[in-house]
């Protein structure tokens, strides 16, 4: 699904080249789970930026099922977003001024769903979640869990092949935190979506297939984890 | 989509209430300036156009020649003989109507008499024009001379009615006229209105001069229209040379010419026979003035949008990342500010509606909003457009350009950036215009003060005026002995016009040793009888005021200081002048009068002994006595002599106060939108200030932990914006000098500008920016620094 060969990152400054991200050549399958793992400053942020197409490498080739990404146009980027993936962010970003089925219901409209399969898509997804109840809160009337499940349900909603999510619990408390990644793994095994995490925590790691150890900007271990549970 | 975006439109205006505020107030208060100055433009714009078919509607005009050959002057105004013999040498003539200057004329039916203006009009007018009739027939209406057309209030004043042709009004109390069309009352933006309208035909039976054919006499106002298809500049060709074939003695050089009558009230100002502007001038002022004021307003929006624009980044980021499309996020801000100003025009249309009437009091129209327009409409829309665009492009495209990654991150740069610096070039440009209209005022304000305090010449102080007018005319030395009887004037004097403004002019005198030229020497002229200098309280040089004494008075003339030392006469005493080929024999130089408009520089003027030419009873109120109980006396008397005609009494400081007119609206009109654009301009101030304020919240925190005052706190907030104000002043200030400088050259009477002006604007400025940006500066000093420094 994903092919990075040889991606490189950098930004100069005063003709000092300082490296973000270098010679990373890796490729994730469909159905795979896989954690970006390292300390601070490694490049795992920068990393899932890249794979989400959100910033272009200063050099390298990425593949995204089979299309050229660096070579692609804008509108052709973000056709890709919308059809194939979904954003988890730390810090929730959901929009202030949006209800909860507001939130969930903004990137069918960017994709022109028709309006009833919207709803239904909407309900649908409220329904699973348990939060019918807080369709009509506003994110400041949530739980930081309870904003980050409507993140992961916007992510959802528009049905995508992947999840990038960027340490999706770091907000969290550690039972929250519990449930969000069980929720990725179920997602994962049930319906075979894509997910790339970002995070610090080994507990969160052991939940996927893969983990990816990035220092320094370089892939220093691509190991693939034992279930244990 | 658009309907979340609409909601979260209104969300986002309650949510950031004091933002909303700002640029609602702000922009409300722009366009209801700029759409009553608009509607001013439309006034002027529409001006003797309303009834159809103007565009082929011409001004007969003439351009006389000096000795050189080339052209001295442009005048509006014709003999009385031009138009009739145009008539009858043009065939291209379709229509061609004399028209008097709008008089005040007595109508009466018995149980009502007053004044209503009136003209007299040659009976084509009723064809040039497509007047709307409620009764009569335009073709017939002047087919006898005693007939009256009436505008409908003036039927409903006399009669009640506006069903009244064929019955009777008494005119002017000297002929019975018949009432033969009724229609609708004329627009104030048409130069030739009237309220009731009478043949010229009768103007020649009532009066015996106007019936003489005269070549001299360039009097009278002529409209005509071209048979289809006739090319005036053609026209002007052959009609070049009809007053040279015509004349029979040359006293003058001057060919007639047509000019359209829908350029004539904006561009009806000539120089050397060129149009250069007229009105057109103050209606292009108010249009910079009405953009000027709505760009500050504009200005206001885009920077209070884009100090916000930290906080919108991070929807812009969530909103791309989950896929939205540039153009859909610009469509999304621009709603945003389309919301706003629709909100805007209406409550703009709100105070458009309160204040239109004050303001029509100020330039004396009759301005409206009509609601049936559909011009308006369409103009009221195109407005929307364009301050929706103007107002919430620079957001649009600025927000709508983040990088997701950045937006998110929040390390999106302001600081130092294109951003900053064009939010202050915007606020250099508000400012920069509103010092420029502070020094503006501050100037108009001086001048108009400097020409009050011109000396007149004369004292205006319990001084009134009558018309003379119906019996007061043989019983005059009556009036004038029961009026010093009755102890209600001490003085009282009979003149051909009015002291209050100049109203007559002549030249061609001759006297000895003049030089050849000075046959051209324009003299002020008033005609008059006994005790002119007297009532008036005019100082007298040498020799002595129209006395009874001299019997040889009847033919005597005074001179003031400027016609003695222009004419050139060392003993002017005893001289003799020729005026009207008459030698009359100078008595007396009296200080000089401002007559003439008070910008102007002083005239040589005559005084001329004439008791057959008088329109004016001029007296002095016994001050010891009160002003009512003078008034209610010389009431009755005029009453008693007089009582066909009404008692128009008007004080003369009135009338000398409507000469500053012009400049008195100028001054208000610039004191309003100096107030105006420093007040929307201080909102958007204040929105920056807060927006700066809370972005700088963690430094605040940090510089007080390091042990900051908060004088330095508040200085350090406040000094960039002084010192964009600063730069503001530095740039407006020689634009303001340039534009009063040019202003002030058109009058040959003004003041200098002097330092003070510039000193007092600038500090004026530099305060009131101070003091709306260090209120915020104070608020954000003075808060916990443990608050700033907790969040997040």
């Amino acid at each position: 699904m994903i092919e990075l060969k040889n991606i490189e990152k950098y930004y100069a400054n005063k003709g000092v080249k300082s490296y973000i991200l270098r010679h990373v050549t890796t490729s994730i399958k469909q159905g795979e789970f896989v954690s970006i793992m390292g300390p601070s400053g490694a490049g795992k942020s920068t990393l899932l930026n890249i794979l989400g197409m959100l910033e272009e490498p200063t050099y390298g080739q990425y593949e995204f099922m089979g299309e050229d990404v660096v070579s692609l146009n804008e509108r052709k980027r973000i056709e890709l977003y919308r059809n194939h993936i979904g954003f988890v962010f730390q810090a929730y970003h959901l929009i202030d001024e949006m209800t909860v089925a507001e939130n969930i219901e903004a990137p069918l409209l960017y994709k022109k769903v028709p309006g009833s399969e919207r709803k239904s898509r909407v309900a649908d997804i409220l329904d699973r979640f348990n939060m019918v109840a807080k369709s009509d809160l506003f994110p400041n009337q949530l739980s930081g869990g309870q904003q980050q499940l409507v993140g992961i349900a916007r992510a959802l909603v528009a049905q995508p092949s992947i999840i990038l999510a960027d340490e999706p619990t770091g907000n969290l408390q550690s039972a929250q935190a519990l449930q969000i990644m069980d929720l990725f793994k179920k997602l994962n095994e049930e319906e075979g979506i894509t997910i790339v995490q970002v995070t610090h925590s080994e507990v969160n790691a052991a939940y996927g297939s893969r983990i990816l150890h990035l220092l320094d900007g370089v892939i220093k271990e691509d190991v693939t984890v034992q279930q244990t549970v | 989509m658009f309907k979340l975006n609409l909601k979260i439109a209104f969300r986002n205006l309650l949510k950031h209430k004091i933002a909303s505020l700002i640029n609602i107030s702000g922009l409300a208060i722009g366009l209801a300036a700029s759409l009553m100055l608009l509607l001013y433009v439309q006034y002027q714009w529409s001006y003797d156009k309303q009834f159809g078919n103007s565009e082929n509607i011409y001004h007969l005009m003439v351009n006389f020649y000096g000795a050189d050959k080339s052209i001295t002057g442009t005048t509006p105004q014709v003999s009385n003989v031009l138009p009739l013999v145009l008539k009858e040498e043009r065939p291209e003539i379709e229509n061609i109507s004399r028209v008097l200057w709008a008089s005040r004329r007595l109508v009466a039916n018995g149980q009502n008499s007053f004044k209503v203006e009136g003209r007299y009009a040659d009976p084509d007018l009723l064809r040039i024009f497509k007047f709307d009739y409620l009764s009569g027939n335009p073709n017939k209406a002047f087919d006898d001379p005693n007939s009256i057309v009436l505008t409908e209030a003036t039927a409903k004043r006399l009669f009640g009615s506006t069903d009244v042709l064929n019955k009777t009004v008494r005119f002017e109390n000297q002929a019975n006229l018949k009432v033969t069309a009724v229609i609708r009352d004329l627009p104030p933006n048409f130069t030739y209105g009237f309220e009731c309208l009478t043949p010229w035909k009768l103007y020649e039976n009532l009066n015996v001069w106007p019936a003489k054919q005269n070549w001299d006499n360039n009097s009278y106002f002529t409209l005509l229209t071209l048979k289809n298809g006739a090319d005036p500049n053609a026209f002007n060709q052959k009609i070049k040379n009809t007053i040279a074939r015509n004349m029979a003695t040359k006293t003058l050089e001057a060919a007639p010419f047509v000019y359209p009558l829908e350029k004539y009230h904006l561009y009806g100002h000539f120089t050397n026979g060129v149009a250069d502007g007229g009105q057109i001038e103050q209606v292009r002022i108010f249009i910079i003035l009405a953009l000027g004021i709505l760009a500050i307003a504009c200005i206001n929006f885009m920077n209070l949008s884009t100090a916000r624009s930290q906080k919108r980044a991070k929807e812009v980021g969530i909103r791309k990342t989950i896929g939205a499309s540039r153009a859909s996020l610009v469509m999304q801000f621009l709603l945003e500010s389309f919301i706003l100003t629709i909100v805007s025009v209406i409550i703009a249309v709100v105070l458009v509606e309160i204040f239109l009437p004050a303001f029509n009091g100020l330039l004396n129209t009759k301005l409206q909003i009509s609601y049936a327009s559909t011009g308006n409409w369409f103009a009221v829309t195109g407005l929307i457009l364009f301050t929706g665009l103007i107002a919430g492009s620079y957001p649009a495209f600025f927000l709508s350009s983040f990088n997701p990654v950045q937006a998110l991150k929040k390390t999106v740069t302001f600081k130092g950036n294109f951003s900053l610096s064009f939010r202050q070039v915007l606020v250099i440009i508000q400012f920069g215009f509103a010092i420029v209209l502070i020094v503006a005022t501050l100037i108009l304000y001086q001048q108009l003060q400097y020409l009050k305090n011109r000396p007149l010449g004369y004292d205006t102080n319990a001084l009134v005026e009558m018309p003379h007018e119906g019996n007061l005319y043989p019983k005059f030395d009556l009036f004038k002995d029961r009026l010093l009887n009755s102890g209600a004037v001490t003085s009282i004097t009979q003149s051909s016009g009015s002291i209050a403004f100049q109203n007559s002019n002549t030249s061609g005198l001759e006297w000895q040793g003049m030089a050849e030229d000075d046959k051209k020497m324009s003299f002020d002229l008033i005609q008059t009888t006994f005790d002119f200098l007297k009532t008036n309280n005019i100082r007298l040089i040498s020799g002595r005021d129209f006395s009874k004494n001299f019997a040889s008075d009847s033919s005597a003339l005074m001179l003031n200081e400027t016609a003695v030392e222009r004419m050139g006469l060392k003993n002017p005493l005893g001289q003799r002048v020729l005026f009207n080929g008459k030698q009359r024999p100078v008595v007396g130089v009296f200080a000089d009068v401002l007559w003439d408009e008070p910008t102007r520089r002083l005239r040589p003027m005559a005084i001329v002994f004439n008791a057959e030419n008088s329109d004016v009873i001029t007296m002095r109120l016994n001050t010891t006595r009160s002003i009512r109980e003078n008034i209610d006396q010389i009431t009755k008397i005029t009453k008693e002599l007089n009582p066909d005609f009404p008692v128009e009494i008007r004080f003369v400081d009135n009338l000398v106060a409507e000469k500053f007119e012009h400049e008195q609206m100028l001054s208000v009109i610039s004191n309003l939108f100096a107030g105006l654009s420093i007040f929307v301009s201080c909102l958007g101030l204040f929105g920056l200030s807060a927006f700066s304020a809370e972005q700088r919240t963690k430094e605040i925190g940090v510089r007080k932990v390091l042990g900051a005052s908060i004088t330095g706190i508040i200085s350090l907030l406040s000094v960039s914006f002084v010192k964009t104000v600063l730069i503001a002043i530095v740039l407006a200030m020689p634009i303001g000098y340039l534009i009063m400088d040019n202003w002030l050259m058109q009058f040959d009477y003004h003041i200098s500008i002097g330092p003070v002006v510039f000193i007092l604007t600038g500090i004026s400025s530099i305060l009131i920016a101070l003091f709306t940006v260090s209120w915020q500066a104070y608020r954000a000093a003075k808060a916990n620094p443990v608050d700033a420094l907790k969040y997040e």
